[in-house]
């Protein structure tokens, strides 16, 4: 057997598996998005851009997803690094395994729980009751973006933790020292030495979270209250609701590509930092 | 599955279980046939619950019976009753829209048994192929002379009975009136203004078009069904004007009203009396607009995969004193005369249940080109994603 | 520093000491203590959809990840070797794969399997033998493993293939220059290597199918898993028995964790 022919069969599972469960699926929905909607629902095929021409319909859902992933992303990176710094740099070594795997455990539980959870600490009888309780009247959260915020750095907060911690265990700690015996405030030390060597910890985190919230469907649904509309729920009522194939499937195309020119020129952005960070060390 | 399936030979048995081993049949027809779903159900007796499947007249109907239904739409212990008689034991899907139910049909299996589609859908299950006659000797409890024809008529397509009446009601609102000065509101114009006024983050409308808009349509005096342009557009400026003072765009509103985080929403009667009956200072009322009436049905998808089940719930749900139960829980007043003479006295007069005549006179029923309107569902979009 | 610390693993577990805590609730409703109970925990262990819909989340967890495991470390170990056109255009496969989200996987499946199925039904029904039934396809477990192991398969490629980028090539030479088989080398040296990474990717795959709800709720067709049955019992108005679900979950995860762990801890002792 050749390496060739080799090679061949041990791609050929994958490639079949990719054509039938991802390059037919996407070319359908391509097709789609050019055809009309069929009385009943479902779909008529055409050639007509009618679907992408409605697309301004669908705006807010776009321009909110657009707004709160990006926030949600944010959000997310500020409360885990300090945490992410914390577990890899200060803690006690014998503590750092368990400590870690308290992070993910929640991870465990069904994301439709934990959100769950949140509609009773968020509604009337939870937080604001509490507030209430210290004097502070008439705050409202559950149904609000602040409510779909919360949730998402709830639910993502794990995903953001692990990759800094990663990058930040690996740094040498010596250098650290080494800063601080040169004199360097301990700020500086973070914001020369520690900051940019975690930047690919900080890429992944914020990919992973970033690509997970742009389809985003349940938490807008369950905290949001109707109100807070993704484009993932935009999807979800076109197909489910009223059941229109054709326009459904010309949202999910944009909001494919939407992600893929975001995503290409975010890691684009990332690795000049990445060469400059280079040009410095070297330096 | 049959009754002598107690006794089993030896060699039955071992080919029984080579059959379990290769896969072609079920664990639990394994257990079953050869009675050793029996003897994990005397260990099981410890633990409540875990008891057998005891007999059912009917025959054995297998252990499961799965019912699409409406959010408060049943006495849960009428649940556990049927599985305390027949062994099957009963999932609920709960769904918020009858365009959902069409939508989940229409992508094929639904794994449902039992359905329960409102008055203007059947017709359209009906063209879609997706919903199977009934087999009236299977339903014994069903008497249809017992039933008002208004709330029965829509069951039946072309001569053919698909579907048999489960409960009516009106589509109005529940007010909390402890936030209004005792008073409760009574028109659908009323309803709209308190939401971007006193009620600002307070009020909810339902996720569903049919009704949402349909309200919105009663606002101005047009027809509930109305697909006209025109007044659908005046229809879509209110509700985008009074979305950012809603509380919540959803049909299971009973929670927020209970917890006091919304004083007033869109409401199936039903849900009103049964939101009045726990606390009283929630009032529901019908606009004086006019208004949704309706009537829901039982029904069986075409491949429902437990048919017998399907039939032997429907049955038992349509016996007078079980749907007594069923609607002293939901307050849905119901076409069945037999029901009706076992309801108690002050359910009979209750003005929630059954509204005077006068306030009846105005609601119409629901079409099916309403429903299906493609430019009604783009609106809800268009509303839901403003 | 530790105070801060503090505070987010309040933030991390306060939900989920409250699921923990209304899953021993005596009332129905799941907004009110009303006493003392662990009847939620009965009624679970008892309710055949519950039991169903475990094992069906757990068969379709453990084929998927196995599947996507297989499969994806072939691909990775193949990649290697392999420049031109047909290494760019996986490369674009699995970029895709891991960038779509899931709600489009979900619904893409969903219409692009139905619409081949609507076309294959009717010509499998014509070419079949007269006096057999045709089978007929339809959406259920094997679209959702198939959806499943497509977006995993992509997880598992970039897993495994970092690890194979490590790797030191030294090894796999000095393999061959002792004229080991190139299946020798594979088998001897670099699967030993990369085992981790596949274990890893194995496990991270069983975790993401056995949670994800999105991609099943829409081609799952009348299979119930695990998600979907929660789901469904949310909008119906929460009973505990979702908190008791909830719980029993974490429960068994963590106790398997802690196994894992001692065992791993043993096995590295006797090591020594």
């Amino acid at each position: 057997m050749t390496q060739r022919t080799r090679n061949w069969l041990l791609l050929a599972p994958a490639g079949t598996w990719f054509l039938v469960m991802l390059i037919i699926p996407l070319s359908v929905v391509l097709i789609f998005s050019f055809g009309e909607r069929a009385p009943a629902g479902g779909v008529v095929p055409a050639f007509t851009f009618e679907q992408y021409a409605n697309l301004p319909a669908r705006w807010t859902a776009f321009k909110n997803t657009m707004t709160l992933a990006p926030i949600g992303t944010l959000s997310a990176l500020l409360i885990a690094y300090p945490l992410a710094y914390f577990l890899a740099v200060k803690v006690d070594p014998k503590w750092r395994t368990i400590l870690l795997v308290l992070v993910i455990v929640p991870f465990w539980t069904s994301i439709l729980i934990r959100s769950y959870a949140w509609i009773f600490l968020l509604g009337g009888r939870g937080i604001p009751a509490l507030l209430e309780w210290f004097g502070i009247e008439g705050v409202r959260l559950i149904n609000t973006p602040f409510a779909v915020l919360i949730g998402i750095i709830y639910g993502y907060l794990p995903l953001m933790v692990f990759p800094i911690y990663v990058s930040l265990d690996k740094l040498d700690k010596r250098l650290l020292e080494a800063s601080s015996d040169l004199g360097a405030k301990p700020w500086r030390t973070f914001l020369q030495i520690t900051l940019p060597l975690s930047i690919p910890g900080i890429a992944t985190g914020c990919m992973l979270v970033f690509i997970l919230l742009m389809g985003e469907y349940l938490i807008p649904a369950m905290l949001g209250g109707g109100k807070v509309f993704f484009v993932g729920n935009a999807l979800v009522d076109l197909f489910l609701q009223s059941r229109n194939w054709a326009y459904g499937s010309a949202v999910a195309v944009t909001l494919v590509v939407v992600m893929l020119i975001t995503v290409t020129i975010y890691m684009r952005l990332i690795n000049r930092l990445g060469a400059n960070r280079d040009d410095v060390s070297i330096m | 599955m049959t009754k002598d399936s107690d006794y089993i030979s030896k060699r039955k048995f071992m080919e029984e279980l080579g059959r379990y081993r290769k896969g072609s049949i079920t664990r639990r027809h394994f257990l079953n046939v050869t009675g050793l779903g029996a003897a994990t159900a005397v260990m099981g007796a410890a633990m409540p619950g875990l008891r057998p499947s005891p007999a059912f007249a009917g025959g054995n109907i297998g252990d499961r019976v799965v019912i699409a239904t409406w959010p408060n739409y049943h006495d849960p212990s009428n649940f556990e009753a049927f599985t305390e008689a027949t062994g099957a034991h009963v999932q609920v899907n709960v769904f918020g829209s009858n365009e959902e139910m069409l939508a989940k049909l229409q992508a094929g299996a639904s794994g449902w048994d039992v359905y329960v589609p409102t008055n203007y859908t059947i017709s359209t299950y009906v063209d879609e192929g997706l919903i199977e006659p009934l087999d009236t000797s299977k339903l014994s409890n069903y008497d249809a002379s017992a039933f008002d024809a208004r709330y029965a008529e829509a069951g039946s397509v072309d001569g053919t009975l698909y579907a048999v009446p489960k409960n009516w009601g009106s589509t109005g609102m529940a007010v909390n009136t402890a936030h209004n000065g005792g008073k409760p509101i009574s028109s659908w114009k009323e309803f709209f203004d308190i939401s971007r006024d006193k009620f600002s983050g307070r009020a909810m409308v339902h996720d569903y078009q049919l009704t949402t808009i349909g309200s919105a349509l009663n606002y101005f005096g047009y027809s509930f069904n109305s697909v006209d342009e025109a007044e659908l557009a005046d229809a879509e400026k209110l509700l985008i004007d009074v979305k950012p003072h809603l509380f919540a765009i959803t049909s299971d509103y009973q929670p927020s009203m209970r917890n006091g985080d919304a004083w007033l929403t869109i409401c199936w009667s039903g849900d009103g009396k049964q939101l009045n009956t726990d606390m009283p200072e929630i009032h529901y009322v019908l606009g004086a607009e006019g208004g949704e009436i309706w009537s829901d049905y039982y029904a069986i998808p075409k491949n429902a995969p437990h048919k017998d089940a399907a039939y032997a719930l429907i049955n038992f749900l349509m016996d007078p004193t079980v749907n007594t139960k069923e609607v002293l829980a939901h307050g849905y007043p119901t076409a069945d005369a037999r029901t009706f003479a076992l309801l108690p006295d002050d359910l009979k007069n209750d003005p929630i249940l059954f509204p005077a005549q006068e306030l009846l006179s105005p609601l119409e029923f629901g079409a099916a080109a309403t429903l299906t309107d493609p430019n009604r569902a783009e609106l809800m979009a268009r509303f839901k994603s403003a | 520093m530790r105070l801060y610390a503090v505070c987010v693993y309040l933030f991390l577990y306060i939900p989920i000491g409250v699921i923990a805590l209304f899953s021993f609730n005596a009332g129905r409703h799941a907004s009110q203590l009303q006493g003392f109970s662990t009847k939620w925990y009965g009624k679970v262990l008892s309710n055949p959809f519950v039991m169903d819909a475990l094992e069906t989340s757990l068969m379709v967890a453990f084929t998927s990840a196995l599947l996507a495991s297989v499969f994806g470390t072939m691909a990775a170990v193949a990649l290697q070797g392999i420049k031109g056109p047909l290494r760019t255009a996986f490369d674009l496969l699995i970029y895709v794969a891991v960038m779509i989200p899931g709600i489009v996987i979900g619904i893409a499946t969903l219409i692009g399997l139905v619409t081949v199925f609507d076309q294959l039904n009717p010509l499998m029904a014509a070419i079949w033998p007269d006096g057999f039934v045709a089978p007929k396809l339809h959406m259920g477990m094997g679209s959702l493993i198939g959806a499943h192991t497509m977006f995993l398969m992509a997880l598992v490629v970039i897993i495994v293939r970092a690890r194979l980028a490590g790797m030191d090539r030294a090894l796999t030479e000095a393999s061959s220059d002792l004229y080991a088989t190139p299946m020798g080398t594979f088998w001897q040296v670099t699967l030993p290597l990369i085992f981790p990474a596949i274990l890893a990717g194995f496990l991270l795959s069983f975790t993401f199918s056995f949670d994800d709800f999105i991609i099943a709720f829409f081609v799952a067709g009348s299979e119930t898993t695990l998600p979907i049955y929660v789901f469904a019992s949310i909008r119906r108005g929460v009973t505990p028995e979702i908190n008791a679900i909830g719980t029993m979950v974490l429960v068994v995860s963590l106790m398997a964790l802690i196994t894992a762990q001692l065992l791993l801890q043993r096995g590295g002792k006797k090591a020594k």
